[in-house]
């Protein structure tokens, strides 16, 4: 409260008595009057006061503004004047256009400000300090937030303004009990959607205030869909030529994204990163570039890098820079960088783009390196973009990102780095076109500093980590004055670097001799080839070590410790090839002339040196001003790996030298030791390989075997079922049902036969007793000259019995072929289960094999116990087919003896016919004796007898007509 | 690249019970042994496939502790599916479960498919909670149910293609509105272009199906 009178204090000048009491009834009529048009009146009063004095309602009226909210929710009307007058007392309208360039907090004061300066801090402590009051109780901020779902205008949109400026003025109280009320983050969301577009532009103020430094919420507001409807926004207002609004989203979009790995995987899993190609169509057709449009692409290719950054993990990096390639954001991006008419910091903003776009992923790099700028006749882009880089009138932004994009080219990319320096070799050279090698090589060697620290650079990080190019690089000669015979490349640095004094050049003498120690400490780490090429030299060394030991002054330390490192490097890569220059001599060199400690500490001068630990922050190579280029990235991840074995290295004497060289040799014969060991292990490794790739193919043999045990027990169980099936056939050819027992089967169908055969018997003996009745008939007939048909039906039956036994035999044979089909089917059976028996006892030190095995062979045994049934079957088959041939046999006799007997009944019948004949005959005989003996006049005793005998079938006529 | 629809998940229960696990395990196929506490919540995604179509799963695990219970709250809305995690060795996570589902049911849309899931499996011999007991819990409150190790992956695809495959059921039977993605269903560009007779020609797609 103190705070409050003070600044009372200071303004009451200004403030007329009359203003503040007047307020003050206007406060009372708000607290007490009990109609609404009172209140109504009285609160769209304060609403007019509240600017001019903002200070006396804020203080006065707040209490009774939330009051209002609280209670005539309502009445839109009131709500409305209520926020527009809460609204003003937090934020003053001149504040909010200032605040967007200051992304700080509000309160900051640091050097003596102007009087303006005072005024407008102290009118923020205002808006600050009103908005505690009202965030005091976080109901208020709860209840404002549902008073945003309310629809109407003059609520909802005084709402959202109030809400961002409590956001402004205390952000992360407010963001923290927004998040906790229910839906609250998702009912802010909700502003995107509003057809008004006042509010949801509005609204994205509000989302982007929302957003600020806080990741749950920005995941939550992801959540929410807003990436799919901003980007739609984005869209509908024109990309890059829309308004405000399209870089209102861009900056929420931001937000979002940036230091957000979450966000960043949902953007890119949501295909995201393929809605933003169509940002950068904007080719060759540069009708105008406003600045609204200038200011858009800035932040869309803002968004694209923080996508790639490099700082993200390489990983999620790597997946959106493929993502990136494949639906042509790159191509795109590439073809702005070699657009006309750009501005030069979108181009520029382009460059850093595509820099990180490629960084480290081979297709993009090798894509970039296909690049063409459509000059004629066509040029590499990178060669047009290094030509920029050595080009003094270039912007110094503009070279900067070259530098990036030719690093990032050549990160992890060991076929560019070779491609670069291939175009210096004197094999490979192409004396008729410009060549990167070549830029880089003027660049290195003109009379700017920039260009040459920006190629020693360039040309360090085609070596970087590659020895190969590092040994190469060696065999570049440089022509130089008429004459005079060649000199190398490498001989040529420490040349201007020694003689740095006598070329007059435009910029800083540092820069340009800083950028050649660079390279030359970067080409010589890890190369003793190149070492000894440099000590080779006879005025190296000496020219080191005076550079070491001078007293010079604050600007040249860092040069100092830069030939520190590289007679260092010399000293600790060195192969002891050149007797002038050992390890042990150049140690005592250091001691005589430089002093050990001497040494040691110009050698820290690089890691104390106030640019240094910036450049070890990131990648690119961002320098707030042209003398500050001293550093580059890589360079300072060498110096620390070297620093700490430098100084060992130098620190140690000679005897230790000795020691270590003992150590060493023994370490030697360790490291022999240890490389039997590998090759062992190797070996080792091969073998367990085999064994697994081994192991893999007997496990798929396995499964297959499984499968086809699987297979087989299905085609046994089938065969058992048509076994059965059989059996019950069988059974029923038998004339039984279900018999379930093959013995007792073979015994019933015996029995069966038998009964047959007894039945085929019976019916001989009785033909053979109709044979001998009709014998005796014959005999009988012969004997009185009477017949009997009985005879006659015997052949009916007979044939009857011979279509049965057909039938019988037919089912007999059909059966033979099953069972012998079913005896193949189990052959083939048998054999598969040997072969993969046999395949299975490869395998036998395997114990899944083994038990595999041992399954195969119980199946194997199961399948021999069926093959065993089903042979003792086809052999009681056979055994019944014997008997049946037996009985079949025996029919055959009986059937010769009934054709016998047929023939004797036909004989029979004939003679029988003879007799007939004969007995006619002699009735005739006997007639016309008859008539002869009447015609004689001698009567006949038998003659009924006779007539009966005579008229046999008018047998019964005669009966009649005798009763009548 | 291109799905026929996009679901939301969100992965629920208490800390510790293997939720973050689970999708390391169904996105990435590789098991995190130690336990990285989650701090509010995290992002994955993958593609399945369900009677033939492409579907996006993009699911949030969000931070069992309860300090973080409020944030977990602002993704019950939108999702369309739900997996609520505990743990088979730890009782009092199961006991749990019913403050869980009150939430759950009380934030989200109520068509939400809640799928149970008992994680930890693969430690039998530590087992507080009998498999019935998850079952008996599942079919009270008409939720899906199973038992998980995101150690060895067992069954830990099927959880949550099986969730997506009762949410796309539901689709079919016209029970969600996919026009608005507030459930947490989204038609990818596969579908979009066909968009308009999608009403009409679902159910005759799903007849054309069923008969092959
Ligand atoms: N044996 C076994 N351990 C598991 C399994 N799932 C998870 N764990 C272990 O349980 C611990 C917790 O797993 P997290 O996935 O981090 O747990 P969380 O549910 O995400 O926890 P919060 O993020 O705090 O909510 C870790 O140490 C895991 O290794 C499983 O299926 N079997
Ligand atoms: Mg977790």
């Amino acid at each position: 409260m103190n705070f409050f009178r003070g600044v009372i204090g200071g303004q009451q000048a200004g403030a007329q008595p009359s203003g503040v009491e007047t307020i003050q009834k206007l406060c009372d009529r708000v607290a007490s009057s009990t109609l609404l048009e009172d209140r109504r009146d009285a609160v769209r009063a304060l609403k007019s006061l509240s600017k001019k004095y903002r200070m006396e309602v804020g203080t006065q009226a707040m209490d009774h503004l939330i009051r209002i909210l609280q209670t005539d929710s309502s009445d839109s009307e009131i709500l409305g004047y209520a926020l527009d007058t809460l609204y003003n007392i937090i934020c003053s309208d001149e504040e909010e256009e200032q605040d967007e360039s200051e992304d700080a907090a509000p309160v900051k004061s640091k050097n003596v400000a102007a009087p303006e300066d005072t005024q407008r801090r102290q009118e923020d402590d205002i808006g600050a300090q009103f908005s505690e009051r009202f965030i005091q109780e976080p109901e208020n901020v709860t209840l404002l937030l549902t008073m945003l779902e309310e629809f109407d205008f003059h609520v909802r949109w005084p709402g959202v303004k109030l809400l961002t400026a409590l956001l402004k003025c205390q952000c992360a109280q407010v963001q923290g009990i927004i998040l906790v009320s229910p839906m609250g983050v998702s009912r802010l969301m909700d502003l995107l959607a509003d057809s008004r577009e006042v509010i949801r532009n509005d609204g994205l103020l509000l989302l982007q205030q929302l957003t600020k430094g806080n990741a749950a919420i920005q995941k939550i507001v992801a959540f929410e869909n807003a990436f799919e409807r901003l980007l739609d926004i984005i869209t509908e207002e024109g990309t890059s030529d829309g308004g405000i609004v399209v870089e209102d989203c861009l900056l929420l979009l931001l937000n979002l994204l940036k230091n957000n790995s979450s966000n960043q995987n949902f953007f890119k899993e949501g295909s995201y990163i393929q809605r933003m190609k169509p940002w950068f169509e904007v080719g060759d057709d540069n009708s105008g570039w406003s600045a609204q449009k200038v200011t858009n692409l800035h932040l869309m290719l803002q968004l694209v890098r923080v996508m790639v950054s490099p700082v993200n993990s390489p990983g999620a990096t790597a997946s959106c820079q493929k993502a990136m390639f494949q639906c042509g954001l790159l191509q795109q991006l590439c073809t702005i960088l070699m657009a006309t008419g750009v501005p030069a910091d979108i181009l520029t903003e382009t460059i850093n783009t595509v820099s990180e776009v490629i960084r480290g992923s081979q297709v993009n790099q090798d894509y970039f390196a296909s690049v063409n700028a459509p000059s004629n006749p066509p040029r590499p882009a990178i060669v047009v973009l290094l030509m920029s880089m050595v080009n003094e009138r270039q912007p110094f932004v503009l070279r900067c990102a070259v530098l990036y994009c030719f690093q990032c080219f050549l990160y992890k990319n060991q076929k560019g780095q070779g491609e670069i320096v291939a175009t210096l070799l004197p094999s490979t050279i192409d004396a008729n076109s410009i060549s990167a090698g070549q830029l880089l090589c003027g660049g290195l060697f003109s009379a700017d500093s920039l260009s040459n620290w920006c190629a020693a650079v360039a040309l360090g990080h085609a070596l970087q980590d590659n020895l190969t190019q590092k040994e190469q690089l060696l065999r570049v000669q440089l022509a130089t004055s008429l004459g005079k015979p060649p000199v190398s490349l490498l001989q040529q640095c420490t040349n201007i670097l020694s003689q740095g004094d006598k070329i007059s050049r435009r910029g800083s003498k540092v820069q340009t001799r800083v950028g050649l120690l660079m390279l030359l400490c970067t080409w010589m780490s890890n190369c003793p080839i190149a070492v000894t090429h440099f000590l080779h030299n006879q005025d190296n060394v000496p020219f080191l070590t005076a550079q070491i030991s001078e007293n010079l002054g604050e600007d040249e330390r860092l040069v100092q410790g830069l030939c520190a490192l590289l007679l260092g490097i010399c000293i600790y890569y060195n192969d002891n090839s050149l007797e002038n220059y050992t390890k042990e001599k150049l140690k005592q060199l250091i001691e005589k002339r430089i002093g050990k400690e001497n040494f040691v500490e110009k050698l820290g001068f690089i890691t104390k040196h106030e640019l240094y630990s910036r450049a070890a922050q990131k990648p690119q190579p961002a320098f707030s001003a042209p003398e500050h280029m001293l550093f580059d990235h890589e360079f300072t991840k060498l110096v620390k790996e070297l620093e700490g074995v430098i100084t060992k290295a130098v620190h140690k004497s000679s005897e230790e030298e000795k020691k270590e060289e003992e150590v060493k040799k023994t370490l030697e014969q360790h490291d022999s030791i240890v490389t039997q060991y590998k090759e062992l292990i190797r070996e080792q490794d091969a073998q367990i390989n085999e064994l697994k790739e081994q192991m893999c193919t007997l496990t798929s043999q396995k499964d297959q075997m499984q499968n086809t045990i699987t297979q087989q027990l299905s085609q046994i169980q089938q065969h058992k079922d048509q076994y059965n099936v059989l059996k019950l056939k069988l059974g029923k050819d038998s004339g039984q049902s279900d018999s379930g027992q093959v013995n007792g089967l073979q015994l019933e169908e015996l029995t069966l036969l038998r009964e047959e055969l007894e039945e085929l018997r019976k019916q001989h003996a009785l033909l053979n007793t109709q044979l001998a009745e009709r014998d005796t008939l014959i005999a009988n007939l012969k004997a009185e000259g009477v017949q009997s048909p009985d005879g006659l039906t015997a052949a009916p039956e007979n044939t009857e019995l011979l279509k049965e036994l057909e039938s019988l035999r037919g089912q007999v044979q059909t059966q033979a072929a099953e069972i012998s089909q079913l005896q193949r089917e189990r052959q083939e059976v048998q054999t598969r289960t040997e072969a993969l028996a046999a395949v299975s006892g490869e395998a036998a030190d395997l114990t899944k094999v083994t038990e595999l095995e041992n399954r195969l062979s119980a199946q194997t045994a199961e399948t021999n116990r069926l093959q065993e049934e089903v042979r003792s079957l086809t052999e009681s088959r056979a055994a019944m087919e014997k008997e049946r041939a037996a009985a079949t046999s025996t029919a055959t006799i009986l059937q010769t003896e009934k054709s016998k007997l047929q023939q004797e009944v036909a004989e029979s019948k004939k003679e029988q016919d003879d007799l007939l004949m004969l007995l006619a005959d002699q009735d005739q005989k006997i007639l016309s004796l008859k008539q002869r003996l009447k015609d004689l006049g001698e009567t006949i005793e038998d003659e009924d007898d006779l007539d009966a005998r005579d008229q046999f079938d008018d047998d019964d006529d005669e009966e009649e007509e005798d009763d009548e | 690249m291109a799905y026929a629809y996009l679901f939301k998940y969100i992965i629920i229960g208490d800390t510790g019970v293997g939720k973050s696990c689970l999708l390391l395990q169904f996105t990435d196929k590789r098991f995190q042994p130690v336990h990285d506490l989650t701090i509010g919540v995290e992002f994955g995604a993958r593609m399945i496939t369900i009677d033939g179509k492409q579907i996006k799963l993009q699911i949030w695990d969000t931070a069992g502790q309860e300090s973080f219970r409020s944030i977990t709250r602002s993704y019950y809305r939108g999702a369309a599916g739900a997996l609520l995690v505990y743990d088979i060795t730890r009782r009092d996570t199961f006991n749990h479960l019913t403050t869980w589902l009150e939430d759950a049911r009380q934030h989200s849309n109520s068509n939400m498919v809640i799928m149970l899931i008992g994680n930890k499996s693969d430690l039998e011999s530590r087992r507080e909670v009998k498999k019935e007991e998850g079952e008996a819990f599942a079919r009270e409150h008409g939720l899906i149910f199973m038992e998980t190790s995101a150690k060895t992956a067992s069954n830990v695809e099927e959880a949550f293609i099986n969730t997506a495959k009762e949410i796309y059921e539901k689709i079919q039977e016209g029970v969600f509105d996919i026009n608005n993605e507030a459930n947490g269903i989204k038609i990818g560009p596969q579908h979009a272009a066909t968009n308009s007779t999608l009403t009409g020609g679902q159910g005759g797609q799903q007849a054309g199906g069923g008969c092959c």
